[in-house]
């Protein structure tokens, strides 16, 4: 491991279960809230039988006022816990996202999975939601189950001590129906994950793709598809349920086992009436009050698999060493974002590059890029052109052979100097929910207004921004205003424009979009970069004759 | 918003045996509940007064058995409960969309939305508070009948007290509406933001701007916390009120209980079946309003899902054997008749395609025309893809190769037979004639190789071609294909066209095609002009 932000630590760090102080406090609580209500049930019992004993009133009044308090402390300790209990783990859940956000900065975008980046980093908000999540739904009410047991066995040990055993038999066979629980959960919490993706992947692709499917007759095909992945899902359900069921049944055998072996004991006891009564119900209040922890363990083998998913993402090495000091050449440093006098000269020589390391996922590629060279690249699916352009845009370190940016290796250059000389447009550009001015100025955080509408133009956007209602100061994505396929392209496009930086990459900045829109938009592009050093990847044939040169990247065998 | 809508069981058939077994089951328990309240009273007052114990812990131990192996099996209802009452719902949705032409589909965000997600929080909703509601009609009921019989005035204070509950929850509810109401924007705000900035990290990363986000997130977080802890208090003291609620009634049935105990008014055994039955009126009412909250989602999917399922008579006015639905099915014709047809797309004021007549034989027909004339959608019109505006469309069966062809994530072979199934021979042989046998010989599983993301690269020619031999094995008769050999150089567009001319013999075709070669072969050639098509 080099120099570079060590994300290990974090990773390992975010895995831990470890309660905070506040969570253990609130657990407390709900051990309070926990023994008020088994309390409730024993000294209700205790009354009773006291009561039918028709004794003077005023000798039950001591009970009276126990019953009633702990009929009040039971909500009141709860609420209590609760805001406690929600109030720490929102705290830790807004630390985490600030380390793990921090943590992810190094490993964008390379580690993140190649086809699927925004689900990814959706999994990795809802993850990390799970791992705090647990905070509330495990340790607490275990805590509080653990404090409430242990009191039960105590009170009842001092009056009866073989009743007191059985209590603790009972707790016994609670926990290890919780081992069990979560046992049985984690077992199959991943075959259920993965049955559930693939029901979501493939109603997603039907319901999106209705028509193509209709097209060429696939509807019987589809619904197949459909069918098959409900039917995984079902069996692991089913299998899940066996382990619920199983824990369900054995706490209420075990607490009605512990009833009547209490019962029995308490029948031979050296005790008065009332507390004899006791003895059998605290066993009942016992079980009920502890029947949530089979819920605890399921939120518990969730959050394991979270945890594993997110130490497994945030341990991994960066893809860019990083460790470059050299500073650029003056020129160069010169033309950053406003200054674009000259732009750099980058030159590919028999680099190879690798996202995992197991295989080679870009064959040795030479390309020279003068000041203004506009390349496209094509190629099949798989032949490199995305990996050809993460090297280029210093995403991924190459593997073999060099990358020179001015004569100078691209690897001892500082990483953020070399990045701030390129601007990557992908398929799928991300609208913040934010203003449109905000958009453009994540690119260029200086830009003049002036400046934006320039690459809101230079995009094709001109006619679009004219009709927004607050122009520039409109907001775009959740909970505002929606774009269609062919304006995100030209947004990020117009990101990219905006942000004056010399070279810019482009990853099949039109794949989603119809013939039409794609022709329009591959045409203002080709106009609006004029001057700059522009790499396309493509798909599609369209514009490229406004290229220099065309690189095609599939192997001679498969052309 | 209703807790439970029967619809639900007349949509999705496959529904109803798992919530008639889950009804039952509720049953069952709530009469076991029932049964154990007085188990446990006789074995108290067995042990209390020394009579024989053994009946009564019998009893106690039969009923917890009992309620062990119900406890077994609702578990399992309710899973499976969770799983039918889903993917019955999931598969009636698609299947209806799978038939419908675009205009009559929702959107395809908002289709992927029910679909996808809104399904899914169908299964907590069938899962858990299915039952819970089951357990909050039938169990206060039980609990009431046996307190009647036992002692009257037991239930009678809890009949008084019990719709306290409701009461309450909606009036704390309609207090806090407001409040929530206004707070629910901001608050989904700050906590929609730590996603949107991390699905943004890659563009954030690559202007180098990720880093000044750290403080953002910290802030935003903090603030979010704050936000939703005003929300939770409200919704954690009222939730603690009807609890309390519910304690204090509890209490005033143990204070009467206790005072005609001690007067010598009351048996002991009527007594303690009075405390340990009346909580069982309370908690179910309070459960179920504690799960609808989490499963209010789910409740407000099946509504969208059955509004998305009714049959509705202003999209369904043109399923006649005069409407535009007849063309995908109709059996007679060999070839394409388009008279009189309009298309607007819906939201749009000005037609793509105006007033358009077209009559197609069996043989090669070219489409021409430049860009944006409505060349695709008439295709898509044809296919009965698309609905016309006006006019009629009678075609035979259809299969059309679009642009961008859909190739499911999978092998070659299932590829090539989406439509209908195919021996090896008769796809090598589809593969011949589109020249892709010797490269698809060649990758490492020949038929069996997959494709896509996570398979075997396909550039966008053979991509293009695949789709060209998946038509050859279709049955249809009209075959409708949209610009073929874009994608393809000279070489390979010469065998696509000789393959074209050659399923003319047998086919009607229709093709879109910008190609001179191709245009050279037809038996017909259409032009559109923009002018022309409104002129007409």
């Amino acid at each position: 491991m080099t120099v570079t932000t060590a994300p290990a630590p974090i990773g390992e760090a975010l895995a831990t279960r470890r309660p905070s102080p506040a969570i253990v406090v609130a657990g407390l609580l709900g051990g309070a809230a926990t023994t008020s209500g088994i309390a409730l049930t024993a000294t209700s019992g205790w009354l009773i039988v006291r009561a039918s004993e028709r004794p003077v009133i005023l000798t039950l009044l001591t009970a009276i006022v126990a019953v009633r308090t702990f009929g009040i402390a039971r909500p009141f300790f709860r609420y209590i816990e609760r805001i406690r209990s929600h109030d720490a783990a929102l705290d830790d859940l807004a630390r985490r996202r600030t380390s793990v956000y921090a943590a992810l900065i190094p490993l964008t975008p390379a580690r993140l999975g190649r086809a699927t980046r925004a689900q990814v980093l959706t999994g990795v908000v809802d993850d990390l939601t799970d791992t705090v999540e647990a905070q509330v739904r495990v340790s607490v009410p275990v805590l509080s189950s653990v404090v409430a047991g242990l009191l039960a066995v105590g009170l009842t040990a001092w009056l009866w001590p073989p009743v007191g055993f059985v209590l603790a038999g009972l707790l016994v066979v609670l926990a290890l129906a919780c081992w069990l629980a979560w046992r049985l959960e984690s077992r199959s919490q991943d075959e259920l994950l993965a049955a559930r993706a693939e029901v979501l992947r493939v109603s997603d692709l039907v319901a999106r793709q209705a028509d193509e499917v209709r097209a060429v007759g696939g509807q019987a095909r589809a619904l197949g598809w459909i069918d098959a992945a409900h039917d995984v899902w079902r069996a692991a359900v089913r299998r899940q349920s066996y382990g619920r069921a199983l824990v369900a049944a054995t706490i209420l055998t075990g607490t009605g086992a512990a009833t009547v072996i209490a019962a029995y004991l308490a029948l031979g006891a050296d005790v008065s009436a009332p507390v004899a009564a006791l003895l059998v119900v605290v066993p009942v209040a016992v079980g009920d009050a502890l029947a949530p922890l089979t819920e605890a363990m399921r939120s518990l083998a969730r959050a394991d698999g979270s945890a594993a998913r997110l130490t497994g993402l945030l341990t991994q090495e960066p893809a860019v060493a990083g460790a470059g000091t050299e500073a650029l050449s003056a020129s160069l440093a010169a033309t950053g974002p406003g200054h674009a006098s000259r732009g750099p000269h980058l030159t590919l020589r028999d680099v190879t590059a690798s996202w995992t390391g197991a295989r080679t996922d870009l064959p040795p590629t030479s390309l020279d890029l003068p000041p203004g060279r506009r390349v496209a690249i094509v190629g099949a699916n798989g032949s490199g052109k995305s990996t050809l352009l993460a090297v280029l845009a210093r995403f991924l370190d190459p593997t073999a052979g060099t990358y020179l940016v001015d004569g100078h290796d691209a690897l001892d250059l500082d990483l953020d100097a070399v990045r701030a000389l390129i601007a990557v447009v992908d398929d799928e550009p991300h609208v913040f929910a934010a203003t449109v001015a905000a958009n453009l100025r994540v690119a260029a955080p200086d830009a003049s207004d002036d400046a934006l509408v320039a690459a809101l133009a230079g995009a094709g956007l001109r006619g679009w921004l004219d009709g927004l209602p607050a122009g520039l100061d409109t907001r775009l994505g959740i909970g505002g205003r929606g774009l269609s396929g062919g304006e995100r392209a030209r947004l990020g496009l117009a990101r990219a424009l905006v942000s004056e930086r010399p070279v810019i990459l482009l990853d099949e900045p039109v794949a989603h979009l119809d013939h039409a829109t794609a022709s329009a938009i591959i045409h203002d592009l080709t106009d609006a970069t004029r001057g700059r050093t522009v790499v396309m990847v493509s798909h599609r044939p369209e514009g490229q004759a406004a290229f220099d040169s065309v690189l095609d990247l599939t192997p001679s065998l498969d052309r | 918003m209703r807790p439970f809508d029967p619809r639900l069981l007349r949509t999705a058939p496959a529904a109803r045996p798992p919530v008639a077994v889950l009804a039952v089951v509720g049953v069952v328990q709530g009469l076991t509940t029932i049964g154990l309240a007085f188990a446990i009273t006789s074995l108290v007052v067995a042990v209390v007064r020394g009579h024989a114990v053994a009946v009564p812990m019998v009893w106690c131990a039969g009923l917890f058995a009992a309620r062990a192996g119900l406890a077994w099996v609702a578990e399992r209802v309710a899973a499976w409960a969770g799983v039918e009452v889903t993917t019955a719902l999931r598969r009636a949705l698609l299947t209806r969309w799978l038939s419908l032409p675009a205009e009559r589909r929702p959107a395809p965000d908002r289709a992927v939305t029910l679909a996808a997600q809104g399904a899914a929080t169908v299964e907590p909703y069938a899962a858990r508070f299915l039952p819970a509601l089951v357990a909050a009609v039938v169990v206060p009921v039980f609990a009431v009948v046996a307190l009647v019989w036992v002692d009257w005035l037991s239930a009678l204070i809890v009949v008084l007290t019990l719709p306290l509950l409701p009461f309450f929850a909606a009036l704390i509810g309609k207090t806090t509406q407001d409040d929530t109401d206004k707070r629910w924007a901001a608050l989904a705000a700050l906590g929609g933001h730590f996603l949107d900035v991390m699905r943004g990290l890659p563009t954030l990363v690559s202007y180098g701007r990720a880093r000044r986000q750290v403080e953002v997130i910290d802030e935003v977080s903090q603030r979010h916390r704050v936000a939703t802890m005003r929300t939770l208090k409200l919704a954690f003291m009222s939730s603690a009120a009807l609890e309390l609620l519910a304690s204090i009634s509890v209490a005033i049935v143990a204070v009467s209980v206790g005072i005609r105990l001690t007067h010598g008014s009351m048996t002991l055994s009527a007594g303690l079946v009075a405390i340990l039955l009346s909580p069982e009126a309370y908690w179910p009412i309070r459960r179920v309003g504690a799960e609808f909250h989490a499963a209010a989602d789910g409740a407000e999917a099946i509504d969208g899902i059955l509004a998305a399922l009714a049959p509705n008579a202003a999209t369904d006015r043109a399923a006649g054997p005069e409407g535009a639905l007849a063309a995908p099915s109709d059996r007679e014709e060999v070839g394409v008749r388009v008279a009189g047809l309009t298309y607007r797309y819906p939201g749009s004021d000005t037609p793509v395609l105006t007033g358009l007549t077209l009559t197609a034989e069996p043989g090669l027909t070219v489409l021409t025309g430049p860009s944006g004339v409505g060349k695709t959608t008439l295709l898509e019109v044809i296919a009965g893809l698309r609905e016309p505006t006006a006019g009629t469309v009678r075609a035979g069966s259809v299969h059309l190769v679009t642009q961008r062809p859909f190739l499911p994530a999978g092998t070659v072979r299932e590829a090539l037979t989406l439509e209908r199934d195919a021996t090896d021979a008769q796809l090598w042989d589809a593969l011949r004639a589109v020249g892709l046998d010797g490269f698809i010989a060649s990758t490492p599983h020949a038929l069996s190789t997959p494709l896509g993301d996570d398979g075997f690269g396909l550039s966008a020619g053979q991509r293009a071609r695949l789709a060209l031999a998946r038509a050859t094995l279709s049955d249809a008769r009209v075959l409708l294909l949209d610009e073929p050999t874009a994608h393809l150089d000279r070489d390979a567009s010469a065998v696509v066209h000789d393959l074209i001319a050659d399923l003319a013999a047998r086919h009607t075709v229709l093709v879109v095609t910008h190609r001179p070669e191709l245009l050279a072969r037809a038996d017909q050639h259409v032009h559109l002009e923009p002018e022309a098509v409104r002129a007409r």
